[in-house]
């Protein structure tokens, strides 16, 4: 166990310092997102007052990722023709696909999308048709270090921005960026601040969080989180985590060789004994399973996890894995 | 052209969590880093740790 502790740390570290690359970046998004945070929404104004009673009734949400199981399990087409009325949490690349399927704010009322990432090609997540369509009846939650050209996109097509924080270095105190960009936030109209949120590196844990500790849903079904290839995904798509498929990226050259010697490591097959079946985790994904799954182990005794996701490797300590099916029969 | 993996099929039923079936050690950071600077694949964002543990699950108001 301190292995593994020693070893997610470790790469975790890693990640930290590969991110920081991208620090003047992220101070450019926050200056230039500042004038719309003022006058946009926190996201505290989607949390719902709950009192002690509350916890007593359910108060499910479904976060979807955009993992291989979503379409092998037809698990959009199953909630599309459903009557669940819990709240739909989408991470924005998976928006598209599941608007497209019929899961619609016409429909499904509590709709959200989440986006965390500070890069610009999250943009294109944004600048398509149906989500215009149904732009204006999405909440949108979005990091203050958002790219603004994302945040603009999702602003043109009629979401509604409520902003959050993303924590990267609040513990290193008044001179952090989370504390000088929290103040700066607080100088006009966000007098309470905003939420602040862990990540988890990804933005599908990133929903996670969402779900109970603003929308504070104490069950949270989880679709398309996989953290893991398919034994029968093409190889490049595995060795490049799933870049192959933006048209946008790839074109870029991966260079793994898939004779070394490393080659086992970098690619783990996992199994996953709740759904009986075996993902190949690649070590952005390793560092991401890791997180959440730690994550989900410390949450609130008030909440449960559910893994709808029928695929994948997020299994373990507070997850219970259950068929979609089900999950909707109990809870829609 | 879609390559395909070599990835065989493993039947093996596994009780045990968490079990990596190619019984390899973890990789090690340096390995790691190789393989996400090579591969591009940074991801979005770093996962947040603090000596205050509570502070990890995130802050209703900063």
């Amino acid at each position: 166990m301190t292995n593994n502790l020693d070893h997610q740390n470790s790469i975790e570290n890693i990640m930290q310092k590969l991110h920081y690359d991208s620090y003047d970046e992220w101070v450019k998004n926050f200056a230039l997102n500042l004038p719309d945070i003022w006058n946009d929404s926190s996201a505290a104004k989607l949390k719902v007052n709950i009192i002690n009673d509350d916890f007593k009734t359910t108060k499910s949400a479904i976060v979807i990722g955009r993992g291989p199981s979503l379409k092998k399990n037809k698990h959009l087409e199953l909630l599309a023709n459903s009557n669940y009325d819990g709240s739909i949490i989408c991470s924005d690349g998976s928006l598209t696909s599941v608007l497209e399927s019929g899961i619609t704010p016409d429909k499904f009322k509590n709709f959200y999308v989440v986006t965390i990432d500070p890069y610009p090609y999250a943009a294109k997540f944004y600048d398509n048709e149906v989500v215009k369509k149904y732009g204006s009846k999405i909440n949108g939650i979005f990091t203050s270090i958002t790219n603004p050209n994302t945040v603009n996109s999702a602003r043109n097509a009629g979401i509604k921005i409520h902003w959050i924080h993303s924590l990267f270095d609040f513990h290193e105190g008044k001179k952090s960026f989370n504390q000088i960009s929290a103040s700066m936030v607080r100088a006009k109209n966000h007098t309470n601040g905003l939420p602040a949120l862990q990540t988890g590196g990804n933005v599908g844990t990133s929903s996670w969080f969402v779900s109970w500790k603003i929308l504070q849903c104490n069950v949270v079904a989880l679709i398309g989180i996989n953290h893991a290839w398919e034994e029968d995904d093409p190889l490049e798509k595995i060795i490049s985590h799933g870049r192959s498929l933006d048209s946008e990226r790839k074109h870029e050259q991966v260079n793994i060789d898939e004779n070394s010697p490393s080659f086992d490591k970098l690619f783990k097959k996992v199994y996953n004994p709740d759904f009986n079946c075996t993902g190949i985790v690649d070590p952005l994904f390793q560092f991401y399973s890791s997180a959440l799954k730690e994550f989900i182990s410390r949450s609130p005794s008030w909440l449960k996890t559910i893994n709808a996701t029928e695929g994948g490797v997020i299994f373990g300590d507070r997850i219970t894995s259950m068929k979609f099916t089900d999950f909707l029969q109990k809870y829609a | 052209m879609i390559l395909k993996t070599n990835f065989r099929e493993n039947k093996k039923s596994v009780k045990n969590e968490d079990v990596s079936l190619n019984e390899q050690k973890d990789l090690t950071p340096e390995e790691f880093e190789k393989f996400i600077i090579s591969s591009g694949a940074k991801g979005s964002f770093m996962v947040y740790r603090s000596p205050k543990k509570d502070d990890e699950l995130g802050m209703d108001n900063l």
